[in-house]
Parts: C-alpha cells; structure tokens; sequence
C-alpha cells in the first residue's frame, strides 16, 4: 500500500513535468518522462515508498525547473543542425512560454519578420501593382499621418519612394530578416545559458 | 555593493566545475556504457563531483544530439528500464582532445602554483 502510494505520487510528478513540455513532440516527452521515472526508480532501489520517492524526486528538482531544463536545451539541440529561419523562429516560438524574456524575444521575432516580410513582399509586388504598392504617408482626422508599407487603396494616401522601393524594400527586408534571424539564435542560447546557470 | 569573497570564489568554482563537467561526463563513460544515476555517482565518487541531478540528462541529451554518445533502452534486473549511454566513436576522440587540452592547462596551472606549494598544506 505504501508503495503504492509512493508510485502514485511519482505518477503526479511526471504529470506535471509533461504539462510543462509543451512544444515537443509526443515521442520527446515520452523519452523524458521515461528516463526520469527510471531515475526515481533507481533512487529508492526497489522501496518506493512516498518518502523515498519524494526525496529522490526532490534531488531531481521540481516539475517546472526540471522541463525548463529538458525542453530548453533540446529545442536548443534542434540548432546545432538546422539554423533555417523557420527553424530558428519556431525554437523561440517554443520557448516563448517559458519566461519573461523568452516571450519578449518571441514578440521581438514576430515584428521582425512580419516587417522583413512585408518590405520583400512590397518590393517584389510593385511592378505588378505600381499604383497600389509602396510605402504610404496616409493622413488622419486629427491632422497627423500613419505610416504603412505594402498596399493600400487610399485615396488620400501619398507614396514616398515610387520605384526606389524595390531596391529599398528588398535590402531592408533582407537586413531586418537577418537580423531577426540572428537575435532568435542569440535568445535560444541565452535561454539555453540562463537555466543552466540556475542549476548550476 | 561588494559582494562577499566566499561568494566570488564560488562562483568561481562553479565556473570552473562547468568548465569541467563536460569532459568529465565523457571521461566517466569511456571504459563502459552507463545510465543516468550510475554516471552522478561516479562522479561523485571519483572526482566530488556532485552536480544537480536534473542537469544530467540535459547535457546528455546535447551530447547525444552533437553525436558524442549513444543511448539505447535495456530491461534491467531492477525490475525496469534503464537508459544506458555510450560513447561514439566521435565521442572517444573528442574526449581523448579534450583530456589532452585539460592535461595541458592544469599542468600548466601546477607549475604556477608551484612556489605556493608549502602555503596549500
């Protein structure tokens, strides 16, 4: 019976590390989970009682500190082979809910990209749309302007580059996507050092 | 404010054991393949290298990802599975460089620390 209740109490443990390794894949979570009821397991040698078991689980750390760890450092692993920019954007994408600064840096991403995407787009789009594509001063009500790039049927609108937004659009897209790019990568490995510096 | 200079130096034996940790997780697995708990009290025992438990299997994790060591599941006689780990052959040269690395800077550091040698005992 005491045993029984000891496995049940680890059986809760692992329920609370799996609901904070959301973002990896099923066959991931499993691994984990597996391993680190093997390690409790191996702790309490055969007695698994809830004492035992609560201190080979302490030793572990709590459910929140041990897949911080876990899904940090294999979603940081997944760029050691393929630092794509969908790659690099869907790690960051992953770690956003971890902690304060991962989900600045997903936001950061976000806008980065978007704005990237919508310099190319812009450019690539104005020969095909010449009246409609560019970057547009559009005035409001109260006497100010908004600021738009891509298309727009504003009547009211004024274009500010005409043509040079094809040269410009693509080099600001390109350069806001590299740049995006590189601070996702920078953020993945600050996150990767931040966690291990925590349980170091 | 100044911090405390036994907070300095342990943090500065933190980043040295950091440093180290790597090279002594591959080293531990260089005579035979091991699982998770079996790698922590070696450590232990053979170097006081005590690190946090949940930390283990992360940087196992990475290692296996950089290709340095393999895994495979295996029935134990415990009565459940254990996960072993065993270095690769890319492992077993990188921690030949890495110990040949290690030998040199500490050697180096011995030979520093050399005249200091009655004030250590």
């Amino acid at each position: 019976m005491s045993n029984d209740a000891g496995m049940a109490h680890l059986d809760c443990y692992l329920d609370q590390v799996r609901r904070q390794l959301g973002g990896l894949a099923k066959a991931e979570v499993e691994e984990i989970l597996a391993e680190l009821r093997s390690h409790v397991l191996d702790k309490v040698e055969g007695a698994p009682t809830p004492q035992r078991v609560e201190a080979a689980i302490e030793a572990l750390g709590g459910p929140r500190e041990v897949a911080r760890l876990n899904l940090t450092e294999r979603v940081a692993a997944t760029l050691e082979t393929d630092r794509s920019a969908l790659r690099v954007f869907s790690a960051v994408g992953r770690l956003a809910r971890l902690s304060l600064y991962g989900f600045f840096a997903f936001l950061v991403s976000l806008f980065g990209y978007a704005a990237s995407a919508g310099f190319l787009l812009t450019a690539i789009v104005k020969p095909f749309m010449p009246q409609h594509a560019g970057l547009w001063r559009i005035p409001t009500p109260d006497g100010s302007y908004d600021y738009s790039i891509g298309t727009t049927d504003a009547p009211q609108g004024y274009e500010l580059l005409g043509w040079w937004i094809i040269p410009i659009g693509l080099a600001v897209g390109l350069i806001l996507g590299w740049l995006t790019w590189r601070f996702g990568l920078f953020s993945v490995r600050r996150m990767r050092r931040t966690v291990q510096r925590g349980r170091a | 404010m100044a911090e405390a200079p036994t907070d300095e130096l342990s943090k500065w034996e933190i980043q040295v054991r950091k440093g180290g940790l790597g090279l002594a997780v591959l080293a531990v697995l260089w005579p035979e393949r091991l699982y998770g708990l079996e790698i922590l009290r070696r450590l232990d025992a053979q170097a006081g290298l005590s690190i946090p438990e949940g930390t283990i299997y992360p940087l196992l994790s990475r290692m296996k990802a950089e290709g340095l060591v393999d895994s495979e599941w295996v029935e134990a006689d415990a009565g459940h599975p254990r996960k072993y780990y065993r270095l690769t052959d890319p492992g077993r040269r990188r921690v030949r460089e890495m110990a040949q690395s290690w030998r040199a800077f500490a050697g180096g550091l011995e030979r520093l620390l050399a005249p200091m040698e009655g004030e250590l005992r």
